[in-house]
This record gives structure tokens, sequence and C-alpha cells, in this order.
């Protein structure tokens, strides 16, 4: 690893975490020289990641809006995932999000809202614990290292009071969820909001992230019409990504044919 | 803790209607009272409380909690119908009439069906166990409210997973009930019980304004929700306040 490169990744990470910041403050909490810190945050500012207000203290810059757009308006997955999204949310009343996986969250990189006109926040780049999501918990059923890793540095956070944290009841949720490939959850992230998700696999049939419905708890799904339309959703996707089959051959003993 | 109700425990017949003084203690027709003090108030709040989620969340809070208050209004009106609040002076009442401790257990069942999001189940749960460890006779005395308070506050704790500084309405009803229970514990009547309370929990909600949310659909947006004043703290603080306006207090 470049430490250059690195630390610089480290001060706009920090700079999302904490908004602003005083070179002092940001030299701290990297337990660096201000110096170094300096040199780093004047070369970000002359190339517009990261700006200085008036009191003198660091914020990102608009360099970042411009390359999270390219993200998001790059990302294959998301592309793919846009027409397929739309129409689950129409179907199903519900919200629908795309997360990806990143370190031990779920990113969410695409979001519809609930097609009833209400305000909604947009949820487009929140992340989530992944083992407090459907999102999440998909994912981690197809990708067990990841899950091996996640699991071996406890204890996991808790979001709510529901949020389950112990990881031989989550081995064995993820167990549960290779059989179908449906992961749902109940008031874990969020008290009063319940998700039904599927992963979705790409033209190496690995798993690259989930599409799943939010919905209110008192509203969840009794029965499998909800979760056989997102099933539906994933398997397009990942059709269209060149996925060969839904849950891939490796992970599941008879695959439905996409 | 029997001066301004009308009967003894499980009494029934003419009993003297006691005039809206000041209460001594948490008896029905208080909780009666109380929920139309906070029916009055959320809808007296709701955009406000809607304004103040729409920065950090979905903007539903307000209705969420007026048609939590409609709901549990009517619930409580059901309840009373059914069995009396012992504040009636007609002859011919239930023989027994409801307690405070049933009335509350009632708003809990009720807010749990009818508001929407976390509040639903959050305020639901706090009501519930509040009914449950407030005493069956009536009337609960200070320091027997304040102790329910307590366990009201730890199972929305347990539910939510929140402490204090999450920006959740854990930082109006913890002070509330810590503050509460020390100065029954002192020998506080209601009256400056609630005084306190409601003193705690609006500080305690106006203190979330600089925090960052650690729980709920607001911790989704980090630190762009430091600046707001919790929703949820917010109107905790009303259902206290409403409490003491209830007790003229």
């Amino acid at each position: 690893m470049i430490q250059s490169v690195d630390r610089a990744v480290a001060v706009l990470l920090e700079l999302q975490g904490a908004r602003r910041l005083r070179l002092t403050e940001l030299a701290s909490r990297l337990s660096l020289p201000n110096s170094t810190v300096h040199g780093i945050v004047a070369t970000l500012v002359a190339r517009g990641m990261v700006e200085q207000d008036l009191s003198g203290r660091y914020a990102l810059g608009p360099g970042v809006l411009r390359l999270s757009n390219v993200y998001l308006d790059s990302n294959e997955l998301r592309l793919r995932a846009l027409t397929w999204t739309e129409a689950l949310a129409e179907r199903s009343g519900c919200a629908v999000r795309v997360g990806v996986p990143l370190e031990r969250d779920i990113v969410v990189i695409h979001h519809v809202f609930r097609p009833d006109g209400s305000h909604q926040m947009r949820e487009i780049g929140i992340d989530i614990p992944a083992h407090g999501t459907a999102l999440g918990k998909a994912v981690l059923a197809f990708d067990p290292t990841r899950a091996q890793r996640l699991f071996a540095v406890a204890p996991l956070p808790k979001l709510t009071g529901r949020t389950c944290v112990d990881t031989d009841d989550l081995a064995a949720q993820l167990e549960r969820i290779r059989e179908d490939g449906i992961a749902t959850a109940s008031d874990e992230a969020i008290l009063g909001e319940a998700e039904v998700a599927a992963p979705i696999f790409d033209a190496n049939d690995t798993v690259i992230g989930a599409v799943g419905v939010v919905l209110p708890t008192s509203d969840a799904p009794t029965d499998r019409t909800v979760s056989d339309e997102v099933r539906r959703t994933a398997v397009s996707i990942s059709r269209e990504l060149g996925a060969t089959a839904w849950p891939p051959r490796s992970t599941q003993r008879e695959p439905t044919e996409t | 803790m029997s001066t301004t109700k009308g009967a003894p425990d499980g009494a029934s017949g003419p009993a003297a209607r006691a005039a809206i003084t000041p209460a001594t203690g948490l008896d029905a027709r208080l909780v009666e009272r109380w929920i139309a003090e906070v029916d009055r108030r959320l809808r007296a709040a709701e955009s406000h409380l809607t304004e103040l989620d729409a920065a950090i969340g979905d903007a539903d809070h307000g209705t969420n909690m007026t048609r939590g208050a409609r709901a549990a209004v009517a619930a409580v009106a059901d309840t009373v119908g059914a069995e009396g609040s012992g504040g009636e002076s007609r002859q011919a009442g239930p023989t027994t009439p409801t307690t405070a401790a049933r009335l509350v257990m009632a708003i809990g069942h009720s807010l749990s069906r009818s508001i929407g999001g976390a509040s639903g189940p959050l305020y639901g749960t706090w009501f519930s166990a509040l009914g449950r460890v407030l005493p069956e006779t009536d009337a609960a005395t200070p320091l027997e409210l304040a102790t329910a308070l307590r366990a009201a506050l730890d199972a929305v704790q347990q539910l939510g997973a929140a402490e204090v500084g999450d920006k959740t309405m854990v930082d109006a009803l913890a002070p509330a009930s810590r503050q509460a229970h020390e100065v029954a514990s002192s020998g506080a009547d209601l009256a400056g019980m609630l005084r306190i309370a409601a003193g705690a929990a609006e500080d305690g909600a106006i203190a979330t304004i600089p925090l960052r949310a650690r729980r709920g659909r607001a911790s989704y947006l980090g630190a762009r929700s430091e600046g707001h004043q919790d929703p949820g703290a917010t109107s905790a603080a009303i259902l206290l306040d409403a409490l003491r306006t209830a007790a003229g207090a």
C-alpha cells in the first residue's frame, strides 16, 4: 500500500465522518504530525477534494461530489437495477434499495421511494452494518469469507434491541438464506421497518450486492408474494449482469436457471 | 393518596366527585385528563413535529403522533366506558372502576397499533411498561409513579438499544425519570415531581440539538443530523408536560 495515498484517503474519510475539522484535530485523529497532514490537506485542497472555510476548518470539497456522481452513473449494478427496481416498487408498493458491501457495512447505491408520494429521506450513500439489514444478510449468505471476517471481530453493534448480534444465530440465518435466496429482517436496523432482500450475482457468479424492499413491520408479509417479487427482481438484475444461475451452482444444489 | 380520588379501591356507587384540584396521585381520572391533554398538545404541535422530522427523518412524526393520540383517547374512553373510572357520580356504575394502571396499558396497546414507524413500538412499550409497574390500586403515589417511569424507560432502552446522547426520546425520558425518582424519594408531592420531570424532559429534548443521531433513521444522516432537535425527544417532552398540566401542577 502506498502510504501517502492511504493517508490522503484517511483524511477524506475523517472529514466525511466529522464534517468539519481543524488541522490539529485532523492530525490528532490520524496520529500524524501537523506538518504531514498539512501537506496532504493542501494537495487535496488544490485538487478540489477538500475545502477550507472562513474559520480555517477543513471540509470535503466539490470534487468529491463529482466523483460520487460518476460512481453512481457508471456503476454497472446500479444501471442494470434501475428499471427492475422501479417495477418492484410499483408492484409491491414498497420502497426498494440496492446495496453493495463495503468492509463491515452495506452501502445503499440506489433507492426507489415508496410510490405513495409521501416525503421520504433519500438513502443513497447511507451505510448500515451488514448484519443488521436483510441486504447485508443476503450478501453474507453467499460470501462466506466476508461473513467469517465479520464474525471474527465481535462484538457486532446493536442498532436496535432486536438486532441479532449472536454469530451462531446469524450463521444459522445465513444457512437458511442460502436455501431459498431470501433474507429478511424485522426491526433490526430501524424499529418499525421490515425488509425482504435477495442477493445479486455477476458474470463470475459472485455475489456483488443485494436488492430489497422496505416496509412497515406491521405490514410485514405473511405470504410469499413479496419475497417472490424480490427474488424475481434479483434474478432479472443478475441475468443482465451475466450471471448464469441464481443462486449460483457452487452455493446451491438446485439453482433456478436464469 | 386518596384525597382527590372519588372512592377507595374497588369501591363503587355514589362516590363524591372530586373537584379538579391539583392531583396528589396518579389515578384513572388523571390518566383520562392526561391523555386528553396529550391529544390537544400533539395536535397543536403537529406541524412543528413534522418540521423537525423533515430535517432528519421521513416527516411523518407529527401525523403519526396525532393519530396515536386519537387512538389513545378512544382506547381510554372504551376502557372507562366498560369499567368506569371511579369518578362517576352516576349510581348505576360498573362494579369495579378501572385503574390508572389498566388505562395506561390500554393506551400502550392502542399506540403500538396506531402510530407508525419507530414511535409506535417505542411509545407503545413505554406506556405498556408504565402500566405494568403502576400499582393495581388507584392511585399511584409519586414514588410509585416515579418507579414506573424508570421501568418504562428501561423497556424503551431494551427495545431501542439507545443510550442517553444517541439523540432519541431517551434523551428526554431518562433525565425526567431519574430526576422524578430523586425528588419523589425525598418526599416531593405529585405536582412538584411532575414539574421537575417535565422540566428535565424539555431540557433533554433541547440538548439533542447539537448531537449526532446514533439510533434510528436519523443515524443514516451521520453528521448531517447535528443541529436539529430530535422529534422523538420533543414528543416525549410533550407527553410529560401534558401530565404536569393534567395534574394541575
